[in-house]
């Protein structure tokens, strides 16, 4: 299985939903995907039109002793979606504490999956440094760290790299990190000038401009991803786009097992 | 050496077995003793002379054409140069044999009528041979010289400014060159772009001081641009000189593509790259040929320059090069003497042992020139300018230049002498069919056996070496709408160099409805009527039987056959097609956006692209109203342009939109995602259709079809239109003499 971490080093730049559509563009392109929230806010269902009263969830699973695949939900589009799970705040404390005490629960809990080789798992983590991150960190064999193109985005990049580098660079079965810059406007200068420093610095290891579009919100009150709602929008060419480099990174990433 | 691109593949396994033997016996090593290559060329030279002058009886003629051909015939299955080279042996074999026949046993003329016309003749076919053998020489062996990459170490990178003469060309054309000229891939402190304005324009002035270019300007307008050039030197000061002109917008990549071999070679004086053109020239505009059949420019461009690069002779075509400041001020700035002062400055760098080279990589488009009568003013220039070098700077005479740059030069001066023998040749059987004349003292089958393999290994060794460039029988259109008008300013230029001026191609215009240029097809309309008569004669001769061997009739109606085509071909041309746009689009398809005034956002690709505007095609029909305002980006890779527009067409998914108030900046940016990319015209360089001989005999029979019921049709409309609607006149053909 090739287990893709998204994360960010702030909140707001559109991770979950960059989560959401690449899974759904993946499926598209024929692979078999599953993703797992690991945002306490529990909003990544959302995304895949379950159910605000489904309750379900790892979070609720892992304190159950349940295994994962009960939390399973399957969206139209045919991702597995795990999602947060709903938990009061006492249960989520207890979680977290568990979390934090077992370092390999990620990985154990996705080997009781028994995927195939060449599935794939998408990880949403809540922003900044968590029990969370680290165990996604800990986990993944590509990381995906979303952006905005505005200077106090830029600003929290070398942090990020910084986590990337303390749980994952020295893995043997970690692949590579890369970036994906989120609601894009060229039209504004300095928004342009952010893109072009990024590009600048990190070159191939973008794998991703999502425009700014109308259409990424809008298909999230119809219940829809991007990708169906509107077909030849700009963000949909481009999550296409993303999802074709990232089919090609995992390609070459190391099987996790 | 292994196979060559410009060759087609062998194409079976016996010509994969023959090219293999070729490139191994061209890699012995005996080849590097001298004296071995030295007898191997006197053996080779003594049994040449022997097959160009041993006398043979008609059958043992017919035997020794139809061998040689067949040979001819399985070397052009091969890919390999030595094939090529062959083939050009045969080739010369065969013209040579027919010559030294024609010398010696056709000339024994009867009468004085005789005598004029088989003179006449034999003059015109000695002209053609002396091209086609300089040609071989020219083109043995194209250099195909590869870029060189700059050094990595930017501060060592030499300086240069970039000029851009105009005179009288309207401000919205220049525009677009300094556009693409500030969007150059250079260092910015090591470029300078300046403006050369002989026109001394104030609305010129104010554009260059906005978009913050250099603005030169002289009091006298004295040998127009070399003029306009040189005293531009004198206040610049950089390394090297770029020179477009104000037409020809280079792409991004021209300084980093053409500048490494200056660093390689100290002593590179100037380097070409072509001169490709994005809107139609009149010949393919009014044929219709636009991207299908080779224009003709690719030739030189293509395969000539290429070839002059092996013998370190390759012109300077006035634009879309780079010039060493150092050697150009040696040769006293571009040269005045002549009105081609592009290839003369060429020749005198090589006369002081300077280099020069050129690139085959269109860095560079430019407008063609619209309308027949501007395209033969040009012409007619460059025709009279190599005169003029011949008559004053003669490249056979004078230091400093090899045996292969004189030869070169030499073939480039004569090639524009073809005015009066191809007139010769397009009304030489007239001689016979109208006064009975007999310009070849020989029978109708010793002739056939004679100069049909001369014919045959001309047209397959050219159509092989220059296939992808000119496709066959084209040559003879292009030279018979010229011939006539070239004649006279040769002849003039090469008695008195002193007479005739410089005239400006005027570009970019607008010919706002179809019509016949009358004025300019006089001469293809007298030729054609000629030929018609002749064909007429001949044919009551043939019916009515008596004296005359019929054979002699039927080959001379052939030739008047084919002469007709070529000369109703030529009055095709003249029929100019409607030319609409004052922007020429240039049809690319290139990933772009249309954000809406909602903000709703579609991903679509161009159809084409102009300074104005962009056409797009849409991925399905859409409700846009016209006059929406929107965003629209083009990308380059990660790169991306937005700019405002407005939607000015919509039909059935392709949506027009035109630019709105762009600022320098966004100009700039514009030109670097449109007309600066650095692929946009190489892709389509050379990538034509190869030519094949028959294909191209029937495309341009098919034009002469055309245009011979074009004449009629016009020749109708306008016997019956009232008197006081015909078109006056055409724009008068300008000869140079402004």
């Amino acid at each position: 299985m090739k287990i893709i971490a998204i994360v960010s080093a702030k909140g707001g730049v559109g991770k979950t939903t960059v989560t959401a559509t690449l899974s759904t563009a993946l499926r598209y392109r024929g692979h078999t995907v599953f993703t797992a929230d690991l945002d306490p806010q529990n909003a990544l269902r959302f995304h895949f039109g379950i159910s605000p009263q489904e309750i379900k969830g790892i979070s609720r699973a892992s304190l159950a002793g349940q295994p994962w695949a009960e939390t399973c939900c399957q969206s139209p589009s045919g991702v597995v979606v795990m999602p947060y799970g709903s938990v009061n705040e006492a249960d989520r404390e207890a979680f977290e504490n568990h979390l934090d005490a077992n370092p390999t629960w990620l990985r154990s809990q996705l080997d009781t999956l028994g995927l195939d080789d060449d599935d794939i798992v998408l990880l949403d983590t809540p922003p900044g440094p968590s029990v969370y991150m680290r165990q996604a960190l800990t986990t993944a064999s590509v990381v995906v760290i979303v952006t905005l193109p505005d200077a106090a985005s830029y600003a929290t990049l070398p942090m990020m790299e910084g986590l990337v580098q303390t749980y994952c660079t020295r893995r043997p079965d970690f692949s590579s990190y890369s970036y994906v810059i989120n609601q894009v406007d060229n039209s504004r200068q300095l928004a342009k000038d952010v893109v072009q420093v990024m590009n600048a610095n990190f070159g191939e290891r973008i794998i991703g401009l999502i425009h700014q579009d109308p259409s990424v919100s809008e298909a999230l009150a119809y219940d829809k991803s991007v990708l169906d709602y509107d077909v030849r929008c700009q963000a949909t060419q481009d999550f296409v786009n993303c999802a074709e480099r990232l089919s090609g990174l995992i390609q070459y990433a190391g099987h996790a097992q | 050496m292994s196979e060559d691109t410009d060759l087609p593949a062998p194409r079976s396994r016996f010509a994969a077995w023959l090219t293999r033997l070729g490139d191994r016996m061209l890699s012995l090593r005996v080849w590097d003793l001298r004296v071995v290559r030295w007898i191997a060329m006197l053996v080779a030279a003594a049994l040449f002379g022997l097959v160009v002058t041993v006398p043979l009886d008609l059958y043992e003629q017919l035997g020794f054409a139809a061998t040689g051909f067949i040979v001819a015939m399985v070397l052009n299955k091969t890919g390999s140069r030595l094939g090529t080279l062959a083939m050009m042996v045969l080739s010369v074999a065969a013209s040579l044999r027919y010559m030294y026949w024609r010398v010696t046993e056709t000339l024994g003329f009867e009468t004085w009528v005789d005598t004029f016309f088989g003179t006449g003749l034999l003059l015109a076919e000695l002209y053609a041979l002396i091209v086609l053998l300089l040609g071989y020489f020219q083109t043995a062996w194209p250099l195909d010289r590869k870029p060189v990459p700059m050094p990595p170490d930017m501060s060592t990178w030499p300086t240069v400014d970039v000029f851009i003469p105009t005179y009288n060309e309207p401000l919205d054309v220049v525009k677009q060159t300094v556009f693409t000229a500030l969007a150059l891939d250079w260092p910015v402190d090591k470029v300078k772009v300046f403006v050369l304005d002989d026109g001394r324009r104030d609305e010129f002035r104010a554009f260059c001081e906005d978009v913050g270019v250099g603005y030169v300007t002289r009091d006298n307008n004295r040998h127009a641009k070399a003029g306009n050039i040189n005293a531009a030197l004198q206040v610049t000061d950089g390394e090297f000189v770029a020179i477009f002109d104000c037409d020809h917008v280079p792409t991004r990549s021209f300084l980093q593509v053409t500048m490494g071999w200056f660093m390689r070679d100290k002593k590179l004086a100037m380097l070409q790259t072509p001169h490709y053109f994005f809107s139609p020239d009149p010949f393919e505009k009014n044929l219709e040929t636009f991207r299908a059949i080779p224009n003709e420019g690719e030739l030189f461009y293509g395969l000539i320059q290429d070839g002059n690069d092996l013998w370190n002779a390759t012109f300077f075509c006035g634009s879309c090069a780079v010039i060493r400041r150092g050697p150009l001020l040696e040769v006293g700035g571009i040269a005045v003497e002549t009105v081609t002062e592009d290839a003369h400055t060429a020749l005198k760098l090589n006369r002081l042992g300077y280099n020069t080279a050129y690139l085959a990589i269109p860095q560079a488009a430019g407008l063609a020139t619209e309308s027949l009568s501007g395209h033969i003013g040009q012409r007619i220039r460059w025709a009279r300018g190599m005169a003029q070098i011949c008559r004053v700077d003669n490249p056979l005479l004078g230091r400093g230049l090899k045996l292969g740059q004189r030869l070169c030069y030499l073939n480039a001066m004569l090639h524009f002498f073809y005015g009066l023998p191809r007139l010769i040749f397009l009304t030489a059987p007239l001689s016979f069919l109208l006064f009975g004349a007999h310009i070849f003292q020989a029978s109708a089958l010793m002739i056939t056996a004679f100069a049909l393999p001369h014919i045959l290994h001309a047209s397959i060794t050219n159509s092989r070496i220059q296939g992808r460039f000119r496709h066959s029988f084209w040559n003879e259109v292009y030279e018979t709408v010229l011939a006539w008008y070239i004649l006279r300013p040769v002849v003039v230029a090469f008695i008195n160099p002193k007479l005739g001026k410089f005239n400006v191609t005027a570009k970019g215009g607008v010919i706002d409805e179809a019509y016949f240029d009358w004025t300019i097809a006089r001469p293809y309309i007298i030729l054609l009527l000629l030929n018609m008569v002749g064909f007429g004669v001949g044919a009551a001769i043939l019916i009515n039987g008596g004296s005359i061997e019929p054979i002699t009739v039927v080959i001379n109606l052939f030739w008047t056959f084919y002469n007709m085509v070529i000369a109703s071909a030529s009055i095709a041309v003249a029929s100019e097609n409607k030319q609409i746009r004052l922007a020429p689009r240039v049809a690319a398809q290139l990933p772009s956006t249309v954000r809406f005034s909602n903000g709703r956002t579609i991903a679509c690709e161009t159809q084409d692209f102009s300074q104005t505007g962009l056409g797009l095609t849409l991925p399905a029909n859409m409700e846009v109203p016209l006059g929406e305002k929107v965003q629209v980006s083009i990308f380059r890779n990660r790169e991306e342009g937005v700019f405002p527009a407005v939607v000015v067409f919509n039909r059935n998914n392709r949506l027009g939109v035109h630019f709105e108030s762009l600022n320098v900046k966004q100009q700039v940016e514009l030109a670097q995602l449109t007309f600066a990319r650095a692929d946009t015209w190489a892709n389509a360089w050379g990538n034509g259709v190869r030519d094949t001989p028959l294909t191209a005999l029937k495309t341009v029979v098919r034009i002469g079809f055309r245009g011979f019921g074009l004449f009629f049709k016009h020749l109708y409309s306008m016997a019956t239109a009232p008197r006081h609607t015909r078109r006056a006149s055409a724009p008068k053909l300008d000869t140079g003499d402004k």
